[in-house]
């Protein structure tokens, strides 16, 4: 047990620090042209992808051939603080780089490799996971897009939902049924198919808090023909092919979620040093507990994050980790309540003018979609209680 | 950053689990609760194993190891219950005795705990408040002597400890830190035991009648200057130890409870099967795990003296105080009726995790802390 890291891992972290210096896109830049969805690429995200890819810089424990300089697991955990820590992101594409690419890299056939895997390496493609449809969310195994064996390839027919960044992603990582008569989890597979292969049609879904943006979408397929060369693995094999992701990476997702629930907790508490003083002190001490409480979450949760990663850098297993994707989205939900209720009347205010950004209450109804997308809460509890404590089916 | 224990920590804290296993099963523990025993042997054993050695340096006959050590025994001594004056020794009159006193009263007062040969305790707080600012009972000069009035709340162990720290503040020392620490012998002191919830731990209330302390027993004179600093420190250590122990004692009833889930079978099935039970077992994970992480990050702070500590310290008992409430609550309820009895082994640790919410501050009494540092409201 240590609070530091050794000599060799800090001159790892000055290393990069150094680099980010000198070769981050500039804050110019990225406001000026934001990305506005989780497929978006725009120009400055294409170049900076581009140059974190060829001086080995973006995902630094693979080797150079795919961008990286075959790091150790620890120096890709300060690899991810610096960059953090300069609110740079790594990637507009989140779902491309962190599952698609890497599932691609595990499961793909060279073509496959160079086609789609490469190009999101280089900035020059951007990926969509579809998996959510209107009958199959939390239970993804019984979804029902159909994809029949026709020819040299695939028809495909039917829907998903929420398919975040459909409406800019070149490609979408498509899981299909393609065995009706298998049990729900062996006739599944994975296709990768172009968005812009006929039959093909994107609907976006206007968002909760920002009806103009266009996250999330409806994606129809009527009749989509796709190259059997698309098909990623083996047929029928496709449920093995839904927890894929950067797999050396896994036990540092949190890292990016404790440093937003930090800074998020600092603006929390900045706003509450002017607004407390103003309240009767009985409202004052509870909003303060309120706050504190969160501290103490944030806290919390950023420990519980190092303590497993040490375990897994040790070789070990971290149960910890299951703990973490419901208590962090958790924790972000709260903050944003907090902040709301903070404000007072002032909290149903949609803009805050000062920030230049959504208040509170507009990013709260946003947070939840930490506690519903990628398995919600409770289906994590019921993760932890089965796969991790033991406890029986119901 | 590295927050999981080292080889060598998972050694020993499977070493003194085993250990307590066979020293202190809950039969001993019952027998203690039931004034049917004192655990005196207990205490032996520890000592013959050098566990008050633990984190003492070699100059006093320890064993230099660090206080990352000391919160792993502290840990499983509040998994097993178990009674003696180990918290109040090691955890207390030991950081008291080296933050506040010199060199020399160092070498005085710790060799003799490190060999085994003394026990001692803190007397702090007054009125259940631990903070040097409630700091009332007198100290008045007389020659090179002190003499000491007033009133301490909540002492562990001050009617069996053989040396006291008390800690007093001189009244004539306006504009200056007025606050002193004296060792005083435990039988001078008037200790009135309470009943409370675990009898293991001996809570005492204490009189101090004119309490005459001689030049070579003063730690901290009054009007030195730091000494509040200094017993911040001595909180820390003590505030951060009572977390573990309150910690040990949730993590045995989380376990306790989730091997019942799994056991009890109610409408044909193993109640853990039970969606509402599952997910509630799932939070008491969580919060234990949670806890758990803050708890080490504190005690590796003071280990290794970082600027953190004190802020650290408030956020293990912070945690350590919502984590027992949800617990006990929950760890009892779904044990049902089974839960309410006297032989299920179940209530001696929910009464240790309740005990520990007490001393050394409340959580809530920990976050007004941590709002003060936080500059939500005024110091
Ligand atoms: C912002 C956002 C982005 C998303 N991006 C994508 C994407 O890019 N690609 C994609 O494929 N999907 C995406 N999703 C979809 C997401 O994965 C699903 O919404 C999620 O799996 C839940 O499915 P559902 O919405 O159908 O809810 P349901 O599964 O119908 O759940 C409704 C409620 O019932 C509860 N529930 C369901 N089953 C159980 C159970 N067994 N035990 C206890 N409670 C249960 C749920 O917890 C929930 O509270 C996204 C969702 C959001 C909100």
């Amino acid at each position: 047990m240590r609070l530091t890291f050794d000599d060799t891992v800090e001159s790892f972290r000055s290393t990069f620090r150094a680099w980010l210096g000198e070769n981050r896109p500039s804050e110019e830049e990225m406001t000026a042209d934001p990305a506005v969805s989780s497929a978006h690429l725009p120009g400055w995200a294409r170049r900076w992808t581009r140059r974190m890819f060829d001086d080995g810089w973006l995902v630094p424990g693979w080797p150079p051939e795919r961008g990286g300089r075959d790091a150790a697991p620890v120096e890709t955990l300060v690899y991810l603080e610096e960059l953090e820590r300069a609110r740079v992101p790594r990637t507009t594409n989140p779902q491309g780089l962190g599952i698609v690419a890497p599932s691609i890299f595990e499961f793909g056939t060279e073509e496959q490799v160079s086609r789609y895997a490469m190009p999101i390496l280089r900035g020059e493609k951007s990926a969509c996971l579809g998996m959510s449809e209107p009958g199959a969310g939390s239970d993804l195994a019984s979804l029902s897009t159909r994809a029949t064996a026709e020819g040299d390839g695939f028809v495909v027919n039917g829907q998903k939902v929420w398919t975040s960044g459909a409406s800019h992603a070149d490609f979408c990582f498509l899981f299909c049924r393609t065995d009706p008569d298998a049990p729900k989890h062996k006739g599944i597979s994975v296709l990768l198919v172009d968005m812009d292969t006929p039959g093909v049609t994107v609907r976006p879904l206007p968002h909760i808090t920002k009806p103009e943006q266009t996250d999330l979408n409806e994606v129809f397929f009527t009749d989509a023909v796709v190259p059997a060369a698309n098909l990623l693995g083996q047929l029928n094999n496709g449920w093995a092919l839904a927890g894929a992701s950067l797999a050396h990476e896994r036990g540092m997702v949190w890292l990016g979620t404790v440093m937003e629930l930090e800074s998020t907790f600092d603006r929390l508490a900045a706003e509450a040093r002017e607004i407390l003083p103003r309240l009767p002190a009985f409202e004052q001490a509870h909003a303060a507990d309120q706050i504190v409480r969160c501290y103490v979450d944030v806290q919390a949760a950023k420990c519980l994050g190092y303590r497993s990663f040490a375990k897994l850098a040790r070789g070990g297993s971290a149960p910890e980790q299951a703990l973490m994707k419901a208590f962090c989205s958790e924790s972000h939900r709260r903050l944003h309540l907090v902040g709301s209720e903070l404000h007072g009347d002032g909290g149903l205010d949609v803009w805050d003018a000062r920030r230049g950004e959504q208040a509170w209450i507009e990013q709260y109804f946003n947070s939840f979609g930490g506690t519903i997308s990628a398995g919600t809460s409770e289906i994590q509890r019921n993760i932890i209680a089965e796969r991790v404590l033991g406890l029986p089916r119901g | 950053m590295d927050l999981e224990l080292s080889e060598e920590e998972l050694e020993l804290r499977d070493n003194v689990r085993g250990v307590l296993a066979a020293a202190c099963p809950p039969s001993l523990v019952r027998s203690v609760f039931e004034g049917k025993d004192t655990g005196d042997a207990l205490w032996e054993q520890m000592v013959g194993l050098y566990w008050p050695a633990l984190a003492l340096p070699e100059r006093v006959g320890g064993l230099g190891r660090t206080f990352v050590d000391v919160t792993i025994v502290v840990e499983e001594l509040g998994r097993a219950v178990a009674p003696g004056p180990y918290l109040a020794t090691v955890t207390q009159f030991t950081p008291a005795v080296s933050e506040l006193g010199s060199p020399e009263q160092a070498d005085r007062f710790l060799a003799p705990v490190a060999a085994g040969e003394t026990t001692g305790t803190l007397a702090v707080a007054e009125h259940g408040r631990w903070e040097p600012a409630a700091v009332a009972a007198v100290a008045r000069p007389e020659g090179s002597d002190w003499v000491l009035t007033g009133s301490k709340s909540t002492v562990l162990d001050a009617d069996t400890a053989d040396e006291v720290v008390v800690v007093a503040r001189a009244t004539d020392t306006a504009g200056i830190d007025g606050l002193g620490a004296f060792v005083v012998p435990g039988d001078e002191l008037e200790a009135f035991p309470r009943r409370v919830i675990d009898p293991t731990l001996r809570i005492c209330d204490v009189v101090l009648d004119d309490i005459e302390v001689p030049a070579d027993r003063v730690l901290a004179e009054p009007g030195a200057g730091g000494t509040t600093q200094a017993l911040r420190r001595v909180l820390d250590e003590a505030t951060v130890a009572v977390a573990a122990s309150t910690i040990g004692a949730c993590r045995r009833i989380f376990e306790m409870t989730l091997d019942y889930a799994k056991e009890r079978e109610q409408f044909g099935r193993p109640i853990g099967s039970f969606q509402a039970v599952k997910h509630r077992i799932a939070d008491l994970y969580s919060i234990v795990e949670r806890s758990t992480a803050l708890l080490y990050f504190a005690a590796l702070t003071i280990a290794e003296d970082d600027p953190r500590r004190r802020e650290a310290a408030s956020l293990a008992k912070a945690a350590a105080g919502d984590c027992q409430r949800l617990v006990a609550e929950d760890g009892l309820q779904l044990h049902g009726g089974i839960g309410m009895t006297w032989e299920y082994d179940l209530h001696l640790l929910l009464k240790r995790a309740k005990a520990g919410e007490a001393l050394f501050g409340t959580a809530a009494s920990h976050r007004a802390e941590l709002a003060r540092s936080l500059e939500l409201v005024a110091p």
